[in-house]
C-alpha cells in the first residue's frame, strides 16, 4: 500500500510539473502575439511619421532648389 | 532627431569590427538604434526600452505607447505565406524572385527603433538559417541585413540561382549610412532581394546585364535621396547548403568609390565577377553531416584572397571631380534609407 503510494506522489508531480510548463508555454505563446500585435500597431505609427518627416524634407529641398 | 554620439577617426577600425558583427545598425545614420538579445517574447526590459526609444522619437511622445500598449482593438496582422513550389511548377526563376520579395515586403520594414533579431555576421551559415527560420516563424517586422539572411535561405532550393551580399556606404550631410541587398545573379542576369525605407533601393529584378549595372542603378538611386555613394562592399556567393558551417564572406571586393573612375570601378567589379564565378578565396568548408560540394569548382584554391586595394590600383589619369557637397539637412531630419 505504502510503495504504491510512493508511486503516486511522482506521478502526480511529473503531471504538475508538465501542467505548469504547458500553462507556461500558453502564456508565453499568448504574449508573443499581444507583442506582434502591438508591434505592428507601433510600425504603422513610426512608418507614417517617417513618411510624413520624409515628404516635408523633400518639399523643403525642392523649395530650397526653386 | 537623435544624433549618434559615435566618435570617429580612432575609432575607425571599431566601427568596422562592429560592422563585421552586424551592430552598424547601432548608429542608422546617426540616430541610435537597438537590437534585441533576449529572443521572443521579448523581456520586459527590452520591451520597456523599445517604448521608451519611441517616446523619444516621436513627436507625439509617450502618447503613442498609452495608444497601443494594452490596446484592445488592435487589428489582427495575418501572417504572410512563405512562397512554396512544387518540381514539377513551371514557375520561372524571375517569377520566383518577385514572389520571395513579396513575402519579404509583407513582413514590412521595421521603424519601431528595435531591431528583432540579433544577426551576428560572422556566424556560420547554419546559424543563420536557423535565425531565418525563426524570422519566418515568428512574422515581425525587419531590416536590411534581416531581409539579407532570410532571402538566402528563401533562394537555397534553387541552385541555378547565386546570391551574393552587396552592402553600400552612403553619406548624407555629413552622416554615413550603411545598407545591404542580396545580390542575385542568374541566367546571365544581375538582380537583388532586399528590403528598405525606401523603394528603389531594395528589389532588383534579374535584367542587369552586368554587375556594373546593377550598381550604377543603386548610385543612381540614392541620388535621387541626396546620398553620395562613398564605398560599395561585395562579397562572395553564398553556398546553397543551409547546414554548412562556412562563414558568409561579406566583402571579398571593397571599392572606394569616391577614388575610382567610371571606367575602374566598373573593371573592378567585372573582376569581382569573374571572382565570385571561379570562387578565389578561402576554400570552403564542407558541412559536417552531408558532404556537399559547392555550387562552382574550386579554382586555384591555394591562391591568395585577392582584394581590391588602394596600393595596387594605378593612379587615374583623370581624377574624379569631387562631388558637390550635399544640401545640409533641415531641421535636423536624416534620409535613411
Amino acid at each position: 500500500m505504502e510503495s504504491a503510494s510512493r508511486k503516486e506522489k511522482p506521478k502526480q508531480r511529473d503531471t504538475s510539473t508538465r501542467g505548469d510548463r504547458a500553462k507556461q508555454k500558453t502564456a508565453q505563446q499568448e504574449l508573443k502575439h499581444r507583442q506582434r500585435a502591438e508591434i505592428y500597431a507601433l510600425n504603422k505609427v513610426m512608418t507614417e511619421l517617417e513618411q510624413q518627416q520624409f515628404e516635408a524634407f523633400c518639399k523643403r529641398m525642392q523649395s530650397k532648389g526653386e | 532627431m537623435l544624433r549618434s554620439t559615435a566618435s570617429v577617426g580612432g575609432d575607425a577600425e571599431r566601427e568596422e569590427e562592429q560592422e563585421d558583427e552586424g551592430d552598424e545598425d547601432l548608429r542608422d545614420g546617426g540616430v541610435p538604434f537597438f537590437v534585441n538579445r533576449s529572443g521572443l517574447p521579448l523581456n520586459a526590459e527590452t520591451w520597456d526600452r523599445m517604448w521608451r526609444h519611441v517616446g523619444r522619437i516621436h513627436p507625439e511622445g509617450d502618447a503613442v505607447a498609452k495608444r497601443i500598449r494594452g490596446a484592445i482593438d488592435l487589428p489582427k496582422i495575418p501572417i504572410p505565406s512563405v512562397p512554396t513550389y512544387q518540381p514539377s511548377t513551371t514557375t520561372s526563376i524571375p517569377q520566383r524572385l518577385e514572389a520571395i520579395q513579396r513575402y519579404i515586403r509583407d513582413l514590412q520594414y521595421n521603424h519601431t527603433g528595435t531591431q528583432f533579431f540579433e544577426i551576428k555576421k560572422s556566424r556560420p551559415l547554419t546559424a543563420l538559417m536557423d535565425i531565418a527560420k525563426e524570422m519566418i516563424k515568428e512574422a515581425l517586422p525587419i531590416k536590411c541585413l534581416e531581409a539579407v539572411i532570410l532571402g538566402i535561405y528563401l533562394t537555397n532550393n534553387m541552385p541555378t540561382v547565386e546570391r551574393f551580399p552587396l552592402s553600400f556606404k552612403t553619406q548624407f550631410s555629413g552622416s554615413q549610412f550603411r545598407h545591404i541587398v542580396l545580390g542575385i545573379h542568374s541566367g546571365g542576369r544581375f538582380g537583388a532581394l532586399g528590403i528598405s525605407r525606401r523603394e528603389d533601393l531594395m528589389y532588383k529584378p534579374l535584367e542587369f546585364k552586368t554587375l556594373a549595372e546593377l550598381v550604377a542603378e543603386y548610385q543612381g538611386a540614392y541620388q535621387g535621396y541626396w546620398h553620395t555613394l562613398r564605398k560599395v562592399k561585395i562579397g562572395q556567393y553564398v553556398s546553397h547548403d543551409p547546414h554548412s558551417v562556412e562563414q558568409i564572406e561579406w566583402k571579398h571586393s571593397v571599392l572606394d568609390v569616391d577614388k575610382l573612375s567610371k571606367e575602374e570601378l566598373r573593371r573592378e567589379l567585372e573582376r569581382h565577377t569573374r571572382d565570385m564565378r571561379l570562387k578565389i578565396g578561402k576554400a570552403a568548408p564542407s558541412s559536417p553531416t552531408k558532404d556537399r560540394k559547392t555550387g562552382s569548382p574550386l579554382r586555384n584554391p591555394g591562391s591568395p584572397m585577392r582584394r581590391n586595394s588602394r596600393s595596387d590600383r594605378r593612379p587615374s589619369g583623370d581624377k574624379k571631380s569631387m562631388e558637390p557637397k550635399p544640401p545640409s539637412d533641415l531641421n535636423g531630419y536624416q534620409i535613411r534609407v
